[in-house]
């Protein structure tokens, strides 16, 4: 099973300037090509177990399907997805029931949960699965586009037309979260497939990045900073410089342009289709 | 520097500075300010600072936190209070300067400020319902699910209309495209559009799309109604109701 694009991934998590422990987590696979994230909460350490235990269970899950191919699929999924953005999802919610269920066996462990952010490529197709407030980007043709909805409050309000973004940047709901794994016993997952180009740029954060650096700032570094790990770094000091309230945790993944791979031959068949023409087609 | 003064019996048992880290009483050992007395609960308050002031905050206490002798659950400190658990008092002192930033890496368990909470479905609901019944008095809410639409008004597409359900829609020749242009000289991916809680954005591509004959610079949020050019076609976005 190939994963066949060159990427060039990389990650960093911090503890902020505020907090003294870090319940962030994450986790690159590869050559899978799985990207995990995960922000935990809870009293004392329980938010570094329910962020831990998040990303064990989905990147475990994950890994078992060339072992495990035929999985019972968890929870709503749509019929056209393909088996990677199903097996994700469902990883998503059985991580859901684990934390649920060792909060419901460890009292002092109780309120304890975490938002997850998952994202699995395969060749060029992006599988994405998601709940609670860490984000997921994609950097394509100098834009930012934001690739989950937050469970929030605010992100809900603004939804619904009640607050503008503004508002809800100043807003003091803003840890207000309407979904996260391991406060239900079972949750609804948002997934979502996509397709990746050559030179696309996908960011996976927590909202330690996000609430401290604008959408601007993030793009202006990711363009800028070809070395995933430099501009995962680059991003956690900005985050850091404005005061670093809560933790903070960058995956960057960039997609290359690949002379083997499933691009170039996206690109031989753009050079043919330019060669039958002269430069008709061309910019 | 704020300080509170933990007191038994009139004397001072110990002082400790409020900084930008709560400061936490109680009965265990790894309390800022620790109590050794069965009246008090194991984590019992914290007092803290927020939007300038000192706070006090009871930790649903066994016994109960006071203020000057009227229990709280969270109350507003201010210079010369006394702060009532079990026998103890702590005597508030405001004066100094304003409080120092969190020391990190004292503690490995602190206690925290701002902290990330989650909504039971109850509440949840009860909020929601607050907030549409507030953008229905704002006149904000929909009072219909609008249903965003993308029309072919020329062009060639392998479809004449198409409902936007992604949070990204790609126009362009790939297979993967939801608006798939067709013909040899289509960009991959000539535009974008991303859906975002305020409503929908549309980016450019390999190619820079104008919206309503103007050029985009970045990405536009569009309006009902919006024609946008690509690639050779030409697509109105609508709401549907």
């Amino acid at each position: 099973m190939g994963a066949r694009v060159r990427i060039a991934c990389g990650g960093v998590t911090d503890v902020g300037r505020v907090r003294s422990n870090n319940e962030d987590c994450f986790r690159i696979v590869m050559p899978q090509n799985l990207f995990v994230l995960a922000d935990g909460m809870g009293g004392e350490a329980h938010g570094e177990i329910a962020s831990a235990l998040a990303v064990e269970t989905v990147v475990k899950h994950c890994l078992d399907q060339e072992a495990n191919p035929a999985a019972q699929v968890i929870g709503a999924v749509q019929p056209n997805w393909s088996a990677r953005t199903k097996r994700l999802s469902t990883a998503v919610h059985l991580a859901n029931r684990k934390i649920f269920k060792s909060a419901a066996e460890h009292p002092e462990q109780h309120g304890m949960g975490a938002t997850l952010t998952a994202a699995w490529i395969d060749h060029a197709k992006l599988s994405i699965a998601h709940v609670g407030d860490s984000r997921a980007y994609l950097l394509r043709g100098g834009s930012l586009l934001q690739l989950t909805r937050d469970h929030s409050l605010v992100a809900e309000q603004v939804r619904r037309g009640v607050l503008t973004v503004a508002e809800a940047e100043e807003s003091d709901m803003q840890s207000v979260l309407l979904r996260a794994l391991g406060a239900q016993p079972e949750i609804e997952v948002d997934a979502e497939e996509h397709i990746l180009f050559p030179r696309d740029v996908l960011l996976l954060c927590s909202d330690g990045l996000t609430r401290m650096v604008t959408e601007p700032e993030i793009a202006g570094v990711l363009q800028a900073e070809t070395d995933p790990v430099r501009g995962a770094e680059e991003l956690v000091a900005l985050a850091n410089d404005r005061g670093g309230p809560d933790n903070i945790t960058v995956v960057i993944v960039r997609l290359l342009k690949d002379s083997k791979g499933w691009f170039s031959w996206l690109r031989r068949g753009a050079r043919k289709n330019q060669g039958s023409n002269g430069n008709a087609g061309g910019k | 520097m704020p300080k509170l003064s933990l007191m038994f019996d009139n004397k001072i048992v110990r002082e400790v500075p409020v900084g930008g880290r709560p400061v936490t009483v109680g009965r265990a050992p790894d309390n800022d300010l620790s109590v050794d007395n069965l009246a008090v609960s194991n984590y019992h308050a914290k007092i803290y600072y927020e939007a300038g002031r000192m706070v006090v905050e009871d930790l649903d206490s066994l016994n109960g936190t006071f203020v000057n002798d009227l229990r709280i659950e969270r109350a507003t400190l201010h210079d010369g209070d006394k702060i009532h658990i079990g026998k103890h008092t702590i005597k508030v002192d405001t004066s100094g300067d304003a409080p120092l930033p969190w020391d990190t890496g004292r503690k490995t368990s602190a206690p925290r400020i701002n902290e990330t909470m989650v909504l039971d479905t109850k509440e949840r609901r009860q909020m929601l319902q607050q907030a549409a019944a507030m953008g229905e008095s704002m006149q904000f809410a929909a009072a219909r699910v609008k249903v965003p639409t993308l029309i072919v008004l020329g062009g060639n597409t392998d479809q004449k209309e198409y409902i936007l359900t992604n949070r990204l829609t790609v126009i362009g020749k790939s297979a993967m495209a939801t608006v798939k242009l067709k013909g040899w000289f289509k960009p991959q991916m000539a535009a974008q559009i991303n859906q975002r809680d305020d409503g929908y954005y549309l980016g450019p591509g390999d190619k820079v799309p104008k919206v309503n004959s103007t050029p985009i610079s970045g990405p536009v949020r569009l309006n009902n109604g919006d024609v946008i050019e690509v690639s050779g076609v030409k697509l109105n976005f609508i709401f549907r109701e």
